[in-house]
C-alpha cells in the first residue's frame, strides 16, 4: 500500500487527507500489563512521543469491556500476556474496526523480536525502551495497521463498484423494457438524469430499480 | 517424501537401497499397507540401526495448562523421549496466540495445540498464512460447556431451556471460548446452533484464557463458557456454575488437541518429528492405562503444569462426572489418549471437519480444497512409520464416520455440501 493508493482510497470514500492526519496525531493508546509499575516509563515515553495514553489495564481486567468502552486506536500488550487470545478474538470478530496491536517483551531479545515481527500481525517493542527506539517501532506497527485498513478499504471500494455496476445493468433493463429503447439509449437516459440531478449514476440507477419495484 | 528425507536416508551408514525402497514404497502405496508386508526384522532393524538419528536432539514443546497437556508432560517426565534419542523440554505458555507465534517463528519446535488453530494458521485466518503439520492427535473428549448459577436460577437445565431464556429475556447473553479458530469455539457454536441459537447473532461471544474462566464467571462477565478440563470441574468445585453439556455429548470421540508443528520443521527434521511422535505415543498409551491415571493426575496438577488441585483434575480424568446440578454418572467417553491408536491417528476427516466449521461460521470466505489441505497438514505417513515401530495398529481408512448431537453424520465424503448444509450459519 503506497501513500498514493491510501490517499486515493481516502478520496474515494470521502475521507480527506487532513482528517487522516488528524487521526494519526491523536492516537489513543491502551496499555495492557499485569505489572502497573512497569507501565510507568512506557507511558512517559509514549506521551513524549506524542501519543495519548488513555488507560493501563491489568491483565485480569475484562478486556472485552474495556476495549469497547475506551475504543483505543492502538493496544500495547506484553508478549507473554494470557490476554492476547482475547485481543485475537476482538480482532477477528470486529474486522470493520481494526486496531493495531503492538507487543512488547521485557527481556529485550532482539532476535526474538525480529522473528516475531516477520511472523506478522504485530510489532514487538522492547522493555526499557528509549524514545528513539520506540517511535520507529510504533510507526512500523501503525504502518502495518494502515496497510491492513487500506487493503480493506480498497476491497470495500471494489465491492461497491461491482454492486453499482449490477444495479446499473438492472436499471438499464427496466428502462429498455418499459420505454422500448435500445441499451445505449437507456444508458444515455440514466446518465442524463444523473447529470441533471447532480447525482451519481449508481444512485440514479438504484432509484430507478426501487421505483420500478414500487410500481410493480 | 521430501528431498531432505531422501538425502538423509542415502547418507545413512549402511544399506541405503533397502531404506530407500521402503521410503519410496511407503510413499507410493500408503504406509499402512506397506508396513504389513515388510518382515518384522527388516522393520525394526531399519529404524534401530542409527540411520534415523534425530537431526535435532532437544525439542521444546509448548503447552497450555489443561488436563490434556498430559502426553507432553508424561513423555518428558517419564523419560519416554530418551528411548527415541531426543529430549523433550515442555514449555508452559500463556496464550494460544503465543503458542502459534512461537511455533511459526521456530521458538517452539512443536506444541500441544487446538486442532482448529493449526488449520486456521494453514488457511491464514486472522494472521499470516504458514504451512503447518499435525503429527498426531493427543486426545479425544474431555471438554465442556458451563453455565452460570444465575442462568440456573432462571430454570435452564439444557439447550432448549437456554434457547427459551435467550428468546424471552431482553438482554445480551455472553459466552466465552478460548480462541477464534479453536476447538472450544467450534464446540460452543455447534452446541448453541443445535438448539436454534445463532452464536454469531443471538449471543455475544468473547475469548477468555482458560485459567481465568472461573474468575470471570464469578464476577458476572459471562453467562456460559466452553473450555477444557479441569476448568469446568473447577467451576463446580468453586460453586459458581454447572456443566450443561460435555464436548463428548456434542461429538462422542471428537478430536481435541494435536501435536502440532510447521511443515518446515517436518521437512528439516523428519527423524526428530518421528521420534517425537513415538515418545508421545508411548506417553498416550501409558496415560490411557487405568492403573496409571491417578498418578498422572497428581503429576500434572503441579504448579509447573496445570496448577489446579489434584481432586479437581482426577474425577473427570477417569470418567467420573458430576454436572453440579444433581446428576452424577460414569461417562464411557471421557478424555481418551490412546485406545489402541484409534485416538492418536490423525484422521483426514477430523482435520477437514474444522475447515467445514471455519467455512460455516464465515472465517473462510470460500470453500478450500478440504481433502487436499488435510492431506498436506496431517502427517499420516510419518505417523504410520512411528506407529509401525511401536507395533501400534493404524486404521485402514483415513476417514471415519461420526454422528453428532443433532443427528448429523460427518464422514468426510462431501465436505462442501456438509459445510453448506447447516441451517444456522454465519
Amino acid at each position: 500500500m503506497t501513500y498514493k493508493m491510501w490517499h486515493r482510497c481516502c478520496f474515494l470514500l470521502g475521507v480527506t487527507t487532513e482528517h487522516h492526519y488528524k487521526i494519526k496525531h491523536n492516537i489513543k493508546v491502551m496499555l495492557v500489563d499485569e505489572n502497573q509499575e512497569r507501565t510507568v516509563p512506557l507511558t512517559q515515553v509514549l506521551s513524549e512521543a506524542g501519543y495519548q495514553v488513555i488507560a493501563y489495564i491489568s491483565d485480569m481486567a475484562d478486556l472485552n469491556k474495556e476495549v469497547a468502552r475506551l475504543n483505543p486506536d492502538v493496544i500495547i500488550i506484553d508478549i507473554d500476556s494470557p490476554s492476547r487470545d482475547t485481543l485475537e478474538h476482538i480482532a477477528v470478530a470486529s474486522r470493520d474496526d481494526p486496531r493495531a496491536i503492538v507487543m512488547f517483551t521485557h527481556d529485550g531479545d532482539t532476535e526474538k523480536i525480529r522473528s516475531a515481527t516477520r511472523a506478522g500481525v504485530s510489532a514487538y517493542v522492547v522493555g526499557g525502551i528509549s524514545n528513539e527506539r520506540l517511535k520507529p517501532i510504533m510507526d512500523a506497527a501503525l504502518a502495518r495497521f494502515d496497510e491492513y485498513r487500506g487493503l480493506r478499504l480498497q476491497l470495500d471500494v471494489a465491492n461497491n463498484k461491482l454492486a453499482e455496476r449490477k444495479v446499473i445493468e438492472k436499471a438499464k433493463g427496466i428502462l429498455m423494457q418499459r420505454r422500448s429503447v435500445t441499451e445505449d439509449e437507456a444508458y444515455q437516459a440514466l446518465r442524463k438524469m444523473a447529470m441533471d440531478r447532480n447525482e451519481r449514476l449508481g444512485e440514479v440507477a438504484r432509484q430507478v430499480v426501487e421505483a420500478a419495484q414500487l410500481l410493480g | 517424501m521430501s528431498v531432505k528425507a531422501e538425502t538423509a536416508a542415502e547418507s545413512g551408514p549402511h544399506n541405503p537401497q533397502r531404506r530407500n525402497f521402503i521410503r519410496m514404497s511407503v510413499a507410493a502405496m500408503g504406509a499402512s499397507a506397506m508396513m504389513g508386508l515388510v518382515p518384522e526384522e527388516v522393520r525394526t532393524s531399519a529404524w534401530a540401526a542409527g540411520k534415523d538419528t534425530p537431526e535435532k536432539t532437544e525439542v521444546k514443546i509448548g503447552f497450555i495448562p489443561l488436563t490434556d497437556c498430559a502426553p507432553i508432560v508424561v513423555a518428558a517426565e517419564m523419560g519416554f523421549d530418551k528411548k527415541y534419542g531426543i529430549k523433550i523440554v515442555p514449555s508452559k505458555e500463556a496464550s494460544w496466540a503465543g503458542v502459534r507465534d512461537k511455533v511459526v517463528n521456530g521458538e517452539l519446535d512443536a506444541a500441544h495445540v487446538l486442532y482448529g488453530l493449526v488449520y486456521g494458521v494453514q488457511q491464514g485466518i486472522g494472521g499470516p498464512q504458514k504451512d503447518m503439520a499435525v503429527l498426531m492427535t493427543l486426545n479425544h473428549n474431555g471438554q465442556g460447556i458451563t453455565l452460570s448459577n444465575q442462568v440456573r436460577e432462571k430454570g435452564v437445565t439444557d439447550g432448549n431451556s437456554l434457547k427459551r431464556l435467550i428468546d424471552n429475556e431482553n438482554r445480551d447473553y455472553t459466552f466465552a471460548q478460548t480462541f477464534p479458530t479453536g476447538t472450544h469455539a467450534m464446540w460452543l457454536y455447534y452446541w448453541l446452533a443445535t438448539y436454534g441459537i445463532n452464536p454469531m447473532k443471538d449471543v455475544k461471544t468473547i475469548v477468555v484464557p482458560p485459567p481465568q474462566m472461573v474468575a470471570n464467571m464469578r464476577v458476572g462477565n459471562m453467562d456460559g463458557f466452553c473450555v477444557g478440563e479441569p476448568w469446568n470441574a473447577r467451576a463446580i468445585f468453586d460453586k459458581i456454575g454447572y456443566t450443561v453439556a460435555t464436548s463428548q455429548d456434542i461429538w462422542a470421540g471428537h478430536p481435541e488437541k494435536v501435536l502440532g508443528t510447521t511443515a518446515e520443521f517436518v521437512q528439516k527434521h523428519p527423524n526428530t518429528a518421528r521420534a517425537m511422535i513415538m515418545a508421545v505415543l508411548d506417553a498416550c498409551r501409558y496415560i490411557d492405562a487405568t492403573a496409571n491415571r491417578a498418578s498422572v493426575a497428581k503429576l500434572i496438577s503441579s504448579k509447573s503444569y496445570v496448577n489446579a488441585p489434584e481432586e479437581v483434575i482426577a474425577g473427570r480424568f477417569v470418567g467420573s462426572y458430576d454436572n453440579g446440578n444433581g446428576k452424577k454418572w460414569q461417562d464411557p467417553n471421557y478424555m481418551k489418549f490412546f485406545e489402541d491408536g484409534k485416538v492418536t491417528f490423525p484422521y483426514l476427516s477430523d482435520g477437514m471437519w474444522f475447515l467445514t466449521q471455519h467455512k460455516r461460521w464465515g472465517m473462510l470466505k470460500t470453500d478450500p480444497d478440504y481433502l487436499a489441505v488435510a492431506k498436506k497438514v496431517n502427517q499420516i505417513d510419518l505417523y504410520t512409520e512411528a506407529a509401525g515401530q511401536l507395533k501400534i495398529a493404524v486404521p485402514k481408512d483415513a476417514m471415519r464416520s461420526s454422528k453428532f448431537i443433532d443427528g448429523t453424520v460427518w464422514d468426510g465424503k462431501d465436505p462442501k455440501a456438509y459445510a453448506a448444509g447447516f441451517k444456522i450459519k454465519a
